[in-house]
Order: C-alpha cells, then sequence, then structure tokens
C-alpha cells in the first residue's frame, strides 16, 4: 500500500472517520491519491491488492534523463542502448541520490524493464531537416552528439543534450499518452473495461490505459496533496519531505517522483498565473474515479464520453505547458541574441555566451519539435513556427543550417540579418499566445511594451488647435 | 454625462478646473498690471454674457456634447495603437542593434518625456498646417475657426472628423516613441508626471494655455514668440482679416512655425475679430458646422 501517510503520522481517528464519511457521502469526491484503486476485474484470481500499474512509464522518465546525462559524454553505444537497449541492469544515471534525497531504485530493471525505441513517434518531424521519423531523428542526433565534444556543436550552435532529451520528452512520453492512450485507447472495442488488459492482469483494459497515460505525464502520484512549488522542488531533489509521501526515508520513482512534463508544469504554476499541473492531475484523477466506479463492467458510451472530457482537459493543459515552454526559450534566445551583440561590437569573446545561446535554442527548438508530435495536423501553426525558428540558431555570419545534405552533414546557407532573427523570436512568442493561449508567458519581451501602450498611449480627444 | 465633467477633472484635459483657474490668475494680472484696465471691467468681461451666450459659444457647446459621444465610437481605433507599436519596436531590430547596456533611469525618463513632448508638438503642428493648407481637409477645420467669439471651451469646437484626425495622429505619435523608446532603453521607459500627466503638458497648460481661446490678447516678447506660441499669437491665427491667414499653426512651440514662415508676432494691445469671411450666423447652426453650408 502507497497510502502509509494516514498511518505513519497520528492522526486523530475523528479525522480519518470524517474524511472516509466525506468522501464516500459522494460518488464523484475526487480522490486525492493516484494510487490503490481497488481490483475492480471480475474473476480475477490473483494476488495483487491495486490494480494501479504504470512503472514501465516511470522507468521511461528514468531512461530519458539519464540519456540526457550521457549525451554530453559521448558514447555512442551507452546512448543506444538507454534508446533501444534491453539490459534490465542499466543504472539509472539520473535521478541519482543527492544528500539526503534518496532514490529507492537505481536501475531500471528495478522499475520495469523498457526501452525508448519502441514507443518514439514514427510519424514525419517537420520542423527538423532530412524528412525523417521520430527515432531516425533521434538516431542522427545521437551520432552528430558522438561526434563532438561533450555532445555541443559550437559551430552550428547545437546542443545535442537539449535537443534529445526535449524532442524525446515530446516524441516519447507525450506522443504515447496523448496520442495512443488518451486517443485511440478511449474507444469502445479498444481494451474494454470488462475483460483484462492482457491475460492474468490485475487490471482492466481502461484502467491500465488511463493509468499508462498518468504515467507518461510524470506527476508524483500524491500531487494534489501537494503544491506546485512542492513538485517544482521534487523534481529539483531539494525537498524529501514533499517527495516522500510514505515515510520509507526514500523517494520511489515509481510514484514518488516529479519527471518530464509535469515538472515543466509545476515550473510555470509556482508563478500563480497558471495551474497547469493540478488542471492535469485532477482530470487524471477524476477519470480514474469514473473507471473505478463501473466496477468492472463496459464504460457505457455516455461514460466513454465523460472519460474523453476529462482526456480533453489533459491534453490541452498538457499542450499549453510545451507551449509556454516555447514561448519561455524564444524569450532566453533574443536576450542572448542581445547579449552577443553587444560583445561582437565591443570586439570580446562570445563563447560563453554562444553556448548558452546554444543550449537556449536547443530548448526550444526540441519543445517545438516536442508541440508537433501530437498526432494531429496543426496546418499552418506547425508551417509558421518551423519558419520562425528555423533549423539552427542564426550563426555568425548570418547563415542558417537549411538542411542535410546526401552524407549526413548539414547544409548552411545565408538567412536573416541578426535583428530580424530576433524578430523572429519575438514572433514565436506571439504565436504561442495567438495559437495556444499562453499565460505564464516566462520571458516575455514585450509584456513591458504592452503596460507601457496600457498606461502612456494615446487617448481620444477632440483638442483642437 | 461622468465622461463630460471629466474633462473638468483630469490634468489631462486642458479644461481641468485648476487650469482654468490658473488661465484666470494670469489674466487678471496682464489685464490690470500690464493694460491697467479697471478691475470691474475685467471681472465684468469674464462673465460677460454677450460672449458666454454668444451663438458661437452656444456653437461651441453643441459641438462639445456631441463630440462626446461620438470619441467613444473611436475605441477600436485606439486597440490597433498596441499592434503599430509591436510593429515599430519589431521594425527597429531590422536598423539598429538593441544595446543592453543600461543608462540611468532618469536620464531615460528624461529622454522619453522629452521626445513624447517634441514629437507630439511637431505632429500637431504639422497636422494644423495641412489642415489649413488642403482643401478637404479645411473643410472639416473650418467648423473651429467660425466662432466669432473666443472661450476656453472652443477647445473642442471640433468637427467630428477632425477628432478623429487627431485620435490617429497621437496614436502614430505615441506608438513611434514608445516603439523606438523600449526599443532602446525596455524596461526604463516612462514618463514625468505631475498630477498623471506629462510634465510638459501641465506646465504648458498652467501657464494659461486656456487663454488662446479667449478675448485676452496676453502676448509676449517678440523674441520669445518665436520660440513659444502666445495667446495673442494663436488669436492671430483666428483672426478674420486676410494677412493673418495661415499664421501660427503651434501649439505650443513656435519653432516650427519659425522655421516653416508662417510665424507672425503678435501687435502690441491688438484688437481683433474672429471668424471667417464674409460668414453669417448661419455658420453657427450644427448642421452646417457639421454638413457645411
Ligand atoms: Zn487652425
Amino acid at each position: 500500500m502507497f497510502n502509509k501517510r494516514l498511518t505513519a503520522k497520528a492522526v486523530p481517528l475523528t479525522v480519518v472517520l470524517g474524511s472516509a464519511i466525506l468522501i464516500s457521502s459522494s460518488a464523484f469526491a475526487r480522490s486525492n491519491l493516484y494510487a490503490d484503486f481497488p481490483i475492480t476485474l471480475k474473476d480475477y484470481s490473483g494476488s495483487a491488492t491495486t490494480s494501479v500499474s504504470y512503472k514501465g512509464q516511470m522507468a521511461r522518465h528514468a531512461l530519458e534523463s539519464s540519456l540526457k546525462k550521457l549525451i554530453s559524454k559521448g558514447d555512442m553505444s551507452a546512448m543506444q542502448s538507454y534508446y533501444s537497449g534491453d539490459d534490465a541492469n542499466r543504472a539509472i544515471i539520473a535521478p541519482a541520490t543527492k544528500g539526503d534525497f534518496v532514490i529507492k531504485q537505481s536501475t531500471i530493471g528495478e522499475l520495469s524493464n523498457k526501452n525508448l525505441s519502441g514507443k518514439t513517434y514514427k510519424g514525419l518531424i517537420p520542423g527538423w531537416p532530412g524528412n525523417m521519423t521520430g527515432p531516425e531523428v533521434a538516431a542522427f542526433m545521437f551520432e552528430k552528439a558522438a561526434n563532438v565534444d561533450g555532445g555541443y556543436d559550437a559551430a552550428h550552435a547545437m546542443d545535442y543534450t537539449q535537443l534529445v532529451s526535449k524532442f524525446l520528452m515530446g516524441a516519447v512520453t507525450y506522443n504515447q499518452a496523448v496520442d495512443n492512450y488518451l486517443d485511440e485507447k478511449l474507444e469502445a472495442d479498444n481494451k474494454p473495461n470488462n475483460k483484462p488488459y492482457k491475460d492474468g492482469a490485475a487490471y482492466t483494459g481502461k484502467e491500465h490505459v488511463w493509468d499508462e497515460a498518468f504515467g507518461y505525464f510524470g506527476a508524483p502520484a500524491h500531487t494534489l496533496t501537494i503544491s506546485a512549488q512542492d513538485v517544482y522542488n521534487i523534481a529539483k531533489q531539494k525537498d524529501i519531505a514533499a517527495a516522500d509521501y510514505n515515510y520509507d526515508g526514500k523517494v520511489d520513482l515509481s510514484n514518488e517522483m516529479a519527471f518530464g512534463h509535469a515538472y515543466y508544469a509545476s515550473s510555470y504554476d509556482k508563478g500563480g498565473k497558471t495551474t497547469y499541473l493540478h488542471d492535469i492531475v485532477g482530470a487524471y484523477m477524476d477519470g480514474r474515479d469514473l473507471i473505478t466506479s463501473v466496477n468492472g463492467r463496459a464504460l457505457s458510451d455516455s461514460e466513454r464520453d465523460e472519460l474523453k472530457g476529462y482526456a480533453q482537459t489533459i491534453k490541452t493543459n498538457w499542450e499549453k505547458v510545451i507551449a509556454e515552454s516555447v514561448f519561455k526559450y524564444a524569450g532566453s534566445t533574443y536576450k542572448d541574441m542581445m547579449k552577443i551583440e553587444a560583445i561582437i561590437e565591443s570586439g570580446g569573446d562570445v563563447s560563453k555566451e554562444w553556448r548558452t545561446y546554444s543550449k537556449h535554442w536547443g530548448e526550444l527548438k526540441g519543445f517545438a519539435l516536442a508541440l508537433q508530435v501530437a498526432g494531429k495536423d496543426m496546418g499552418e501553426t506547425s508551417v509558421k513556427l518551423n519558419r520562425l525558428i528555423g533549423f539552427s540558431p542564426l550563426l555568425l555570419g548570418n547563415t542558417q543550417v537549411t538542411g542535410i545534405d546526401s552524407n549526413g552533414e548539414y547544409v548552411q546557407s545565408d538567412a536573416e540579418t541578426w535583428g530580424g532573427y530576433m524578430v523572429h523570436m519575438l514572433k514565436v512568442q506571439n504565436l504561442m499566445v495567438d495559437e495556444f493561449g499562453v499565460v505564464a508567458r516566462s520571458n516575455d519581451m514585450t509584456a513591458g511594451l504592452s503596460e507601457l501602450v496600457q498606461s502612456l498611449g494615446a487617448k481620444s480627444s477632440a483638442e483642437n488647435d | 454625462m461622468t465622461d463630460f465633467f471629466a474633462n473638468f477633472l483630469n490634468p489631462e484635459k486642458r479644461l481641468f478646473i485648476g487650469y482654468l483657474i490658473s488661465a484666470a490668475f494670469i489674466a487678471l494680472i496682464w489685464l490690470r498690471i500690464a493694460q491697467k484696465k479697471p478691475l470691474t471691467e475685467i471681472v465684468s468681461g469674464f462673465f460677460s454674457t454677450n460672449v458666454w451666450f454668444s451663438k458661437s459659444a452656444l456653437a461651441d457647446y453643441k459641438l462639445m456634447v456631441l463630440n462626446q459621444f461620438f470619441i467613444k465610437l473611436l475605441a477600436p481605433i485606439l486597440i490597433g495603437q498596441l499592434a503599430l507599436t509591436i510593429f515599430i519596436f519589431e521594425n527597429m531590430h531590422l536598423l539598429f542593434s538593441r544595446p543592453s547596456a543600461s543608462i540611468p533611469v532618469w536620464m531615460v525618463m528624461l529622454i522619453f518625456t522629452l521626445v513624447l513632448f517634441i514629437l507630439d508638438d511637431f505632429s500637431r503642428y504639422l497636422l494644423h498646417r495641412l489642415m489649413h493648407r488642403i482643401p478637404l481637409l479645411w473643410r472639416f477645420h473650418k467648423a473651429h475657426h467660425s466662432a466669432t467669439n473666443l472661450t476656453p471651451l472652443t477647445v473642442l469646437r471640433t468637427h467630428p472628423i477632425e477628432a478623429v484626425l487627431f485620435s490617429l495622429r497621437a496614436i502614430i505619435v505615441h506608438s513611434l516613441c514608445l516603439g523606438v523608446c523600449f526599443f532602446f532603453f525596455a524596461e526604463s521607459v516612462s514618463l514625468i508626471e505631475i498630477f498623471g500627466s506629462s510634465m510638459f503638458v501641465v506646465i504648458f497648460h498652467s501657464l494659461g494655455s486656456n487663454l488662446r481661446h479667449s478675448h485676452v490678447n496676453l502676448s509676449y516678447w517678440s523674441w520669445l514668440e518665436k520660440i513659444l506660441v502666445s495667446p495673442a499669437q494663436h488669436q492671430l491665427h483666428h483672426s478674420i482679416n486676410p494677412k493673418h491667414y495661415d499664421c501660427n499653426f503651434g501649439a505650443v512651440l513656435a519653432i516650427w512655425d519659425s522655421i516653416g514662415g508662417s510665424c507672425i508676432v503678435s501687435e502690441k494691445n491688438q484688437d481683433i475679430k474672429f471668424g471667417l469671411k464674409d460668414q453669417s450666423d448661419n455658420a453657427h447652426k450644427l448642421k452646417n458646422l457639421i454638413i457645411g453650408s
């Protein structure tokens, strides 16, 4: 049982009973812990005590964060092993124990022996040169990373650590959740609720579909009991008390850690303008409560419609989290360009700022690619976004990567002026506001201007001269 | 109706009660000390029913009320301001590199306040000149010049189409100023304000701007009238005498008229008739003010 917090602390019995009555008195009261949902499957005869299971997803999060560390080492076989290998003893490189923030698991096998390649979006990645599928882009990036020092190609301003990690966060976890589990797997004939997900499983089809989708988001199971700031601190490995829900002194990566886009959601929400994290996890919880409530029978059409409503809430908010990230890093890239321009004009050395510029652009590009792997056609928005960002940052001499030749080498051509590319970054921010309605808007480069227009702008007047 | 009274309570407006009081004081001193008029004559002049209830003044009031409603319809134009400002800000990137070195905030405030004032004043002069020189525009501006009595309220004797042009001018100037200054100074941009309005606007109005539309012929030294427009100079702009036509277009600064060759300095104790040549009393009818006669 995961839910040990109530018994571990001396909570007055009346509170326990009170909340138990409160929860059972309303059929639609929301659970606050994504754990311990009962087994509803008819004729289940195994030894499991709960129907919840999503360790495979958490293993993939651990693979992604470990892979991120490996890119800068330039070891091709290690990268491949974490991306597509099957060794259960692969060490969890990140997150690893840090001070009192003790991680319970140390190998991927302790979670679930999985890989990433099988779950990478197979469609075209339009924002990357070379007409490649998701796995091909990943393989291409690994190869490039292995050929440069520390996974960083200064000549093309490519930071593969950022590119790979942000791209895969989209192409694996986001895609799997929104384009598979929260999509066709919610249909009546796909993984029905009155049958086990697979033979011998303790969970029904729909229970497990929903649990896997939850796992891919990367939020701790007890997210609804803590704040966005807490979840942020968990991801940063700064707050063991917030993470260790069952008081065993360790952080269990299978349900207590914050990963991936859940971490980014918390980073925006802690600013107070948005509630992406709790809206998403809340919708997951409502969906899971609904599935549990039908007690192992097939979902009716109206119940599935309700479930799809929760799925839509999740998809919309998740997409916004990625769009917020695109917005944020477009702003960072803009600021870096300002600094670089000033240093060049004063004849200084830009190598340090160039490194930061490459890093921020890598995050921008990675999130922009991630935004486009939801398995839906984003139409003109996609075209605009990819043109504005291009295939590389603007390079010195005002050139940009425009393609890949037959040897897999980058082709560069003349592009924008420096200022022109800065304007592209502003337009990327506008696009995120117009198309996705982002609200947190970190690094907003025109917010000050909007405020000035509001306070000092012209007012209508009929005063004559 | 609250909007109507806001004209008198908002220090951004020329008809703000404080500016009217300061103008009255300045007029009193001018008429008593410089022109040595008896106090009773001065005071009765201020409250002369011949002026305040003249056909001309009544026409001022009608246009004032009409514009009160019309101005509300212009709100959509103001919304375009942000888009224009961002457009200008973006295009600055193609012409200049954006500086990241920080300039002291007080200096940025001074630069911005000064640039906005100068650009605002110059564009008023330019538009005013065009209103006179382009026949189509003169048809609208004529409504203002048909005033045969000048009172501070004549400032709002404006054809509605002219009000649209004034708003567009203000939007272009503000967008340009904000877009360019934000590009160079980012978040440091702000206005040196007194009572929530630009320092220069408040100073200009406090020093008797309301006397421009009045019969108080307050003049400056002629050297100063080549730099700053005096009330008497603006009264020349309203003169019925052909030799004064198309002079003194400026709002605050006379520099533009001096450069443009349209600056006429005032004469001592000038006594000027206001209005348009050959105009009849019908000119003050609202229909004629709007559609023309
Ligand atoms: Zn005029």
